[in-house]
Order: C-alpha cells, then sequence, then structure tokens
C-alpha cells in the first residue's frame, strides 16, 4: 500500500460518529487485533503453512497458556494466484478453469456461478436436459466434497479409519465424474450455455449403483464418528456460533444452516432445475461443531435424492444452447451465486462488451468462515482449534484465490 | 555355567527379543491397521512385504544424525536412552514359562511398574530438549498424562495381587491354574469381580504406551510426532522401537495377571513339561492376541482431549480402582472364607 | 428478493443520506458519496439487512468503485450499495456494523491501493510486501514473453 502522498487530498469515509474500533459489534466476542509475535508472557505457536490439520495452506499464530487459546491470527496468501487479476485475462468460456482452480474441490459449483453470470448478461436460455445435466453433476460434487470433509475430520479427531472410507466411496464418484467430463478434479465441465459434452449412454447404470450402494454406507459412515462417545465428547459444544454471530459473520452454506438460519440457495434463489427437484434442507439447532457434523452428513443423503430424481426424470433434448464460438456479452454488471458445498460461491461479472471480463470478483465462503474462527478460537483448547477448523470446511483454495 | 555367563546370556536374549519382537510388530502393525482400513499395507519388499521392516530398520541405520541448533545437546542425546533402557529392563520379571524368565523377583510386578514409570520422564526430556514448542507440547501432554495414570495402573492390578496373594508374576500366574467346573479356565479374567479392573487396566494400559485413542503427546494431526518430531535415525529408531517393546510388555502384563500367562488349562503339564518351547509360545500366542486388540481399537477410534483425559483418569478412574479394591477385598477375604468348602476360588 | 427502490431510499434519507437508487440487471443498487457509505451502512443495518455478504472494489480507470452486496435474511432480499473513492484514499472499516467485512476489507485495501482506517487489524492479507495493487487496472499482468525473457 503506498504511503500517504502530500498532493492528494484524503477523502475517505469519514469517521465522525463512528464507534471506537476496538469495540466488536452485537454478537461478536472480540476485536481480531492479531497476535504480536514479540510478546512473551504466553507461548506463541505457529501452526504453519504445512500442518496435517489445517486443510491446506493455512498459517495460524497461536498464543497459547498452557493448552488454552489466548489469540489466534490467520496469516493467508499462500495459495494466491491471483484468480481475479487472471480472469481479466481470460476469456469467458474460461473462466471456467479459473474457477475449478478456486475451489478445487467443488469445481462443477464454481463453474456453474460463472456460467450462470454470463448467461444472464447474455440473456441465453439453456436447455432443460443441460440444466438436469448441471444438478445431477452438482449434486455428485456435493457428496464428493462433502465425503472428503468427512474423511478429514475423521482425521483431525485421530480416526484413521473414515479417511479411508471415504476415499473408498469416493473413488466411485470420481469414476462417475470422469466418465461424464473426463477428469476426476478440473471438470471445466460446465459452460456458459450448457455443458461441454452430453452424458455417455451407460452412466445411468453406474450412477444408480452407485446411489444404491450409498445409501447404504452413508449410515454407516455416520455412525462410525457420530456414534462414537468419543468423537462425541470432542465435537458437543465446540465453536458454537449462534445465529446472530452466524449472520454477523456473513457466513452461508451448512455453517449458516448448522447454526439454524433456514437459507438456500437452492431453494430461496432457484437456479438450473432446483426448482424441479424435491428435497429437504437440514437445519442445525445450536451451531456447535457436532450441528455442522449432522447438517452436511444429512446434507449428503439429500443429494442422493436428488441424484435419484435427476436420472429417472432426465429430460431429452440438447446439451447446450447454442452460443457463438467467441463469446462477447454486452456491457453491464452481475452478481449470481449458487449453493456451492462449502456455502454461497458468488461471482460478481463486470463486462465492458469484450472478449474477456472487465473485472470478475469472486466470493469465497471459506474466507468467512475463517474470519469467525479468529473470533471463535480463544477460550477454547488448541486440540479444538483443529476440531473448529474442520467442522467449518475451510478451503484455502477459495480462501485465497 | 557361571553365573555371570547365565547372566549375560540371558540379557543378550532379551535384547534379541526385544529387537525380533520390533520388527515383527512393526510389520503387524501395518498389516492390521491397512486390512482394517480396507487396504493391504507393505507389499512390495519381499512376499507380501515381509522384509520391509528390515528395509526400515537399514533405512533408519543409515539416515543421518541431526542435532537442532536449538536443541539441549546433552538431553537431547540422552533423552532416547532414557525411553529405552526402562523399556528393556521390563523385560526382565515377565515369565515365559515356569522356569524360562530372566530372573525371579518377589516383587516383580512392582518392579515392573517401576521401571515403566521412568519412560515418561524420558518422553518429557526428549520433548524438552528438542528446543521446539511442539515438541515441548507434546512433552508436557505425554508427561501429565502418562505419570496420572500410573495410579489407576497400579491400583487395577492390586485387586489380582489380592486374589494370588503374592507380587511374583511367576506366582500370579500360578495362582490361575486349574479350571473352574472342568470347563473354564481358573484365570482372573473369568472371574465376574476383576471384570470391572480389567477394564480399568485396559484403559491405563492404553496410556502408557501412548495408543490412541490416547496418543495426544504424539497427536498426528495436530503435533504430528510431538516430542519425537526432532529425532531422526537411530535415536527416533529407538523411541519407536522402545514403544513397541512397551506395547509388547503391557500386553504381557495383562496375559500374566488377568489372562494365566503360559497356562491354558486344556493342555495337561505333562506336555508343558516334554515340550519346553510350548509354554512361551502359548504366552506369546495370547500376548499377541492382546497387542492386535489394541491395534483394533487404535485404528478405529478418534482421539481424546487431554483435558478429558485427566478428568477420566482423576475424577472416575481412581475412585473406581479404590472402590474395586475395597469390593475385591471384602469379597475375598471376608465373604468367600464364609462359603468354604463347597466352592474355592 | 428484490426490494423496491423507493422503500430504499426513503431509508437513506431518513439517515440524512443522499442516495441514487436503481434497480437495474444486479440488483437494486443504493449509490453514495463517499462519506456517507459509513452511515448507509448503518441504515441498512438498522433496517434489517443482517448481513454483509461481499465487499469488493473495481478500478474504473478514473477512481476506484466499492460495492457491498447485504442480505436481510428477515426479509429474504438483498440490497447493493456502491460508491466511489479516488486512488489511494483512506476508506472508514466497516466492521463495526457487519463483522464480516474484516477480511474483505484488508483484501480490497490491498489489491486496489487503498488505505484502511478504524480496523483492529489492518494488515496486509494475501501478499507480501512490495507487492503493487494488482487488480488496478495500470498494473500489468506478465505475459509470457515478459516471463521467458526475465
Amino acid at each position: 500500500m503506498s504511503d500517504a502522498r502530500d498532493d492528494i487530498v484524503t477523502v475517505g469515509l469519514l469517521a465522525e460518529g463512528m464507534h471506537d474500533p476496538g469495540v466488536p459489534p452485537a454478537g461478536i466476542r472480540r476485536a481480531p487485533t492479531g497476535v504480536d509475535d514479540l510478546a512473551t508472557e504466553h507461548l506463541i505457536v505457529n501452526m504453519g503453512p504445512q500442518h496435517p490439520s489445517t486443510h491446506g495452506v493455512l498459517r495460524m499464530l497461536v498464543e497459547l497458556d498452557g493448552e488454552e487459546v489466548k489469540n489466534a491470527e490467520v496469516t493467508l496468501g499462500y495459495l494466491h494466484r491471483g484468480i481475479e487479476k487472471l480472469a481479466e485475462h481470460r476469456r469467458f468460456d474460461a473462466l471456467g478453469t479459473l474457477m475449478d482452480r478456486g475451489d478445487y474441490v467443488s469445481g462443477i459449483m464454481g463453474e456453474t456461478a460463472v456460467a450462470l453470470a454470463v448467461e444472464q448478461l447474455m440473456e441465453i436460455e439453456v436447455p432443460r436436459r443441460a440444466r438436469w445435466i448441471r444438478v445431477m453433476m452438482a449434486e455428485l460434487n456435493r457428496i464428493a466434497t462433502h465425503l472428503l470433509w468427512y474423511g478429514t475430520m475423521g482425521l483431525d479427531t485421530g480416526a484413521m479409519g473414515p479417511f479411508l472410507y471415504a476415499m473408498r466411496d469416493r473413488e466411485s464418484l470420481l469414476d462417475i465424474l470422469e466418465a461424464v467430463s473426463g477428469a476426476r478434479m478440473m471438470f471445466n465441465y460446465v459452460r456458459p450455455g450448457g455443458v461441454v459434452a452430453d452424458l455417455p449412454v451407460s452412466i445411468e447404470a453406474k450412477i444408480r449403483e452407485f446411489c444404491d450402494a450409498f445409501d447404504t454406507y452413508v449410515d454407516e459412515h455416520d455412525a462410525i464418528l457420530a456414534g462414537n462417545e468419543i468423537f462425541q465428547a470432542r465435537l458437543d459444544g465446540i465453536g458454537v456460533i449462534d445465529a446472530e454471530m452466524a449472520l454477523a459473520f456473513g457466513l452461508t452454506g451448512p455453517n449458516l444452516r448448522a447454526s439454524g438460519v433456514d437459507f438456500d440457495l437452492r431453494k430461496r434463489r432457484p437456479y438450473d432445475a432446483y426448482d424441479e427437484m424435491i428435497f429437504d434442507v437440514p437445519l442445525g439447532v445450536t451451531g456447535d461443531a457436532m450441528d455442522r457434523f449432522s447438517v452436511r452428513m444429512e446434507e449428503m443423503r439429500q443429494s442422493s435424492r436428488i441424484i435419484r430424481q435427476c436420472i429417472e426424470g432426465m429430460p431429452e433434448g440438447g446439451y447446450t444452447a447454442k452460443v457463438p464460438k467467441v463469446l462477447k456479452p454486452p456491457a453491464g454488471e452481475v452478481y449470481a451465486s449458487v449453493e456451492s458445498a462449502r456455502g454461497e460461491v458468488g461471482i460478481h461479472l463486470v463486462t465492458d462488451g469484450g472478449t474477456s471480463p472487465y473485472r470478475m470478483h469472486y466470493h469465497g465462503p471459506s474466507l468467512y468462515a475463517l474470519q469467525a474462527l479468529e473470533d471463535l478460537m480463544p477460550g477454547y483448547l488448541l486440540a479444538d482449534g483443529c476440531i473448529m477448523i474442520g467442522s467449518a470446511d475451510i478451503m484455502l483454495g477459495e480462501v485465497d484465490r | 555355567m557361571s553365573p555371570t555367563l547365565a547372566v549375560v546370556v540371558k540379557l543378550v536374549s532379551i535384547i534379541a527379543l526385544m529387537l525380533t519382537n520390533g520388527v515383527f510388530m512393526i510389520y503387524l502393525l501395518r498389516k492390521v491397521l491397512g486390512h482394517l482400513h480396507i487396504r493391504l499395507g507393505p507389499m512390495h519388499v519381499g512376499p507380501h512385504g515381509i522384509l520391509q521392516t528390515m528395509n526400515d530398520v537399514i533405512k533408519l541405520l543409515t539416515k543421518e544424525d541431526l542435532t537442532p541448533r536449538l536443541a539441549d545437546k546433552a538431553l537431547f542425546f540422552l533423552a532416547p536412552m532414557i525411553v529405552f533402557v526402562p523399556s528393556f529392563m521390563a523385560y526382565l520379571a515377565l515369565p515365559f514359562s515356569d522356569t524360562l524368565k530372566a530372573t525371579s523377583l518377589e516383587t516383580g510386578l512392582l518392579f515392573t511398574f517401576a521401571v515403566l514409570s521412568v519412560v515418561p520422564i524420558g518422553i518429557l526430556l526428549a520433548g524438552w530438549s528438542s528446543g521446539n514448542k511442539w515438541g515441548l507440547l507434546g512433552g508436557m501432554r505425554s508427561a501429565a498424562m502418562q505419570i496420572a495414570y500410573e495410579v489407576p495402573l497400579l491400583l487395577s492390578a492390586l485387586p489380582v495381587v489380592m486374589l494370588a496373594g503374592t507380587t511374583d508374576l511367576g506366582g500370579i500366574v500360578d495362582a490361575q491354574a486349574g479350571t473352574w467346573l472342568s470347563v473354564i479356565p481358573r484365570w482372573f479374567i473369568t472371574n465376574p469381580l476383576i471384570w470391572p479392573t480389567f477394564l480399568i487396566f485396559v484403559i491405563a494400559s492404553l496410556i502408557e504406551v501412548n495408543q490412541t485413542p490416547f496418543d495426544m503427546s504424539e497427536a498426528e494431526s495436530e503435533l504430528v510426532a510431538g516430542f519425537g518430531a526432532d529425532y531422526s535415525a537411530m535415536k527416533f529408531g529407538l523411541i519407536y522401537l522402545s514403544e513397541f517393546s512397551n506395547t509388547f510388555v503391557m500386553s504381557a502384563l495383562g496375559v500374566t495377571l488377568f489372562f494365566g500367562g503360559w497356562l491354558v488349562p486344556w493342555i495337561p503339564m505333562s506336555w508343558y513339561e516334554a515340550v519346553p518351547v510350548l509354554a512361551p509360545t502359548v504366552f506369546m500366542l495370547k500376548t499377541y492376541l492382546g497387542i492386535v486388540l489394541m491395534w483394533w481399537i487404535r485404528g478405529t477410534y478418534p482421539r481424546v482431549r487431554i483435558d478429558q483425559l485427566m478428568d477420566l483418569g482423576w475424577k472416575r478412574l481412581i475412585p473406581a480402582a479404590l472402590v474395586m479394591i475395597v469390593l475385591t477385598g471384602v469379597v475375598d477375604k471376608l465373604i468367600v472364607p464364609l462359603f468354604n468348602g463347597a466352592v474355592s476360588w | 428478493m428484490l426490494p423496491d427502490a423507493n422503500e430504499i431510499r426513503t431509508l437513506l434519507a431518513g439517515s440524512g443520506v443522499d442516495a441514487e437508487v436503481d434497480t437495474v440487471l444486479l440488483g437494486t443498487v443504493a449509490r453514495v458519496q463517499a462519506a456517507d457509505a459509513i452511515d448507509a451502512l448503518a441504515a441498512f443495518r438498522a433496517d434489517g439487512y443482517e448481513s454483509l455478504v461481499d465487499f469488493d472494489g473495481m478500478d474504473t480507470g478514473e477512481a476506484i468503485e466499492l460495492t457491498w452486496r447485504l442480505r436481510s435474511y428477515s426479509m429474504d432480499c438483498e440490497a447493493y450499495l456502491k460508491t466511489t473513492v479516488p486512488y489511494d484514499a483512506e476508506i472508514h472499516s466497516a466492521w463495526n456494523i457487519y463483522a464480516s467485512a474484516l477480511m474483505p476489507e484488508r483484501e480490497t485495501a490491498e489489491l486496489l491501493g487503498l488505505r484502511l482506517a478504524g480496523h483492529p487489524n489492518p494488515k496486509r492479507l494475501f501478499t507480501t510486501d512490495g507487492i503493487p495493487p494488482l487488480l488496478r487496472k495500470d498494473v500489468p499482468i506478465r505475459s509470457v514473453e515478459e516471463v521467458k525473457n526475465r
């Protein structure tokens, strides 16, 4: 940031009548002032960028008094690749590849967000079959993401078994995703106008088989962890985010729903074919880590339900609308958001009539969850801190972008 | 055989046993955990990965031995030895058969526990001397945990001592000879009074060997090997070996105290005398069953938090152990003699 | 889902804020002067817009345009607040009103070259010292040739 220069008049947002910056607003516990590296009374530990429990390259400075966390500060930027800057130099149908690398586990949903944004600007009508395919792929991706989260949740608490069971189950999912889109991780499948290619002929049987198997073992997975006394003791009452705090911190997705706020973009702002799907939205009660766990487990079951409906009722038709080879949306501004596995992924797209966006802002829900964690961690033990990071499902790709 | 030679032979054979055990147990652990996790474990080195541990030992022997710049050099060098030597000493009183023991100590049980309680000191030293905050946290957690649980461990062994009438491990095994109704072995585990005590022993022993659900001092997903993080090459090898060795000793103690040691009542004593290798084989089999059980728990359960663990120990296990001592004493010394004649424990 | 533009205008006028409110493709957008932005946010908060769900900035070529996206869960609608600040200006943090502004403000200030006032922890977030404000239009992205001929 440049220093103040004499010839620039400081015109800013005036601070008259504002409260003291040290006083936190309602619902928040304390002002996050960061951890002072030089303080010596408490032990300052660096949960460094390479750490098995931080789900990516996240660095936390934690000030400990014995085992209790007194203060915590999050240092980001280890995965900053300048996605927003890069977007200004990409064609519109290539923006999906950038989104794939944001939240790299839920690629389909990121691509859908940017595709929706472009479609809104260009007023493209996506064919019905394409919308249904998108929904089905998104829900398959959601289960894959939640399974990964489930496995790492087990690892965070020390149970190694559930991680491997989740990976085994995820393999069949990734096989399906690969058969449809060609890749296990960077799908590059959803484009403005529809999807890249139609579903392969044999996929229906595979997906049905997957759903049948999944519905039996999701209960097993739930029982192995949630039914375990030690796991319950580790998660009950940890990291309680009540509804007021959740709203104050701008949380979205399962984190918000675990705190009791009934808001799911698939129901409230239906996009693609979600208005034609029948499913429930699980809500938590207290907003502790156990609620977040249960909400995500239930979401997996609901996703399986949606996938079944998609397979049963898949309409005939085209898999994409007729769009020009080089997309040139008219100048304008739009905000499109989707319900990703971790929360609301929003794309604020500003165009100037050219072949690249003028500005693309990518709202990653994990950033807001991470802010909430900085406020939550003091008062709990260090071991609880790892649990809280895990239960909030932080993905550094969409935090740093 | 001169006494000195006998002692030397015994010590050498204990080292040999310890090392062989270690090698075999590491392989077994990886296979057990692997199959619990629906994967195969080591498969490449040798048929079904049998030579994998050999490979690992050679690797450890040839690695560079690093000492961190901030480490306390003397303690850093000493700590693995303080962890290893007591593990070695704990083998001395274990009864592998009627005659096959390193030494026949009248206070064998007490000796074994005393020697095992030196290990947490070594772990604390290892964590402290690493010059690393994470190591320190691991070491402190371990010291708090293991030293606190020495009490329930010993208290849970007392009812057995009461029933057996001696602390000599060989004597405890002898007290479990014979059968009850000629079908049920007269091991202490078949005595319903002992079941709560056995539970306390299992929990306390899992903690003593730093095994999940109680491995906070290593806590792979938080501290990443905690107290042992800065050790490389053979120093790490010593710590690692002593951990496996402790597991073996704890399981062996459990077998001796509760499962009749090398005695299986359906095998007549004449067979034991005829085939001298039978008793140790039975003992080792039972011990390994116990070890596999401990690892089954390890591969399934999540980890308990340190304050929850302290809670469990001080507020629940110690009172329970004390109650069991009183109960066992009352039943065994007062009530049972009243029924003497018809039934004899 | 779309709040009424007149209602927003009245709401903001009630706090003494002069605003242009339009309903465009983006949604219902209220445009205010830089000095009034904090008061406008406070007015929104008091009216039931409980959550700030997004905050970002854009280099328009002449100035920097800041956008707040506010959501009301009780009324189930979203509204946008926009303002324009000159380059290298100082913006006051809105964290006392919406705590979710904490890190987005740090990010925006860092990547667009603004200064933050009233923020409890105004450190850099994503880039290291010495990196210019990346999202400014005059900061170039390096081309492949540039990288090859480094």
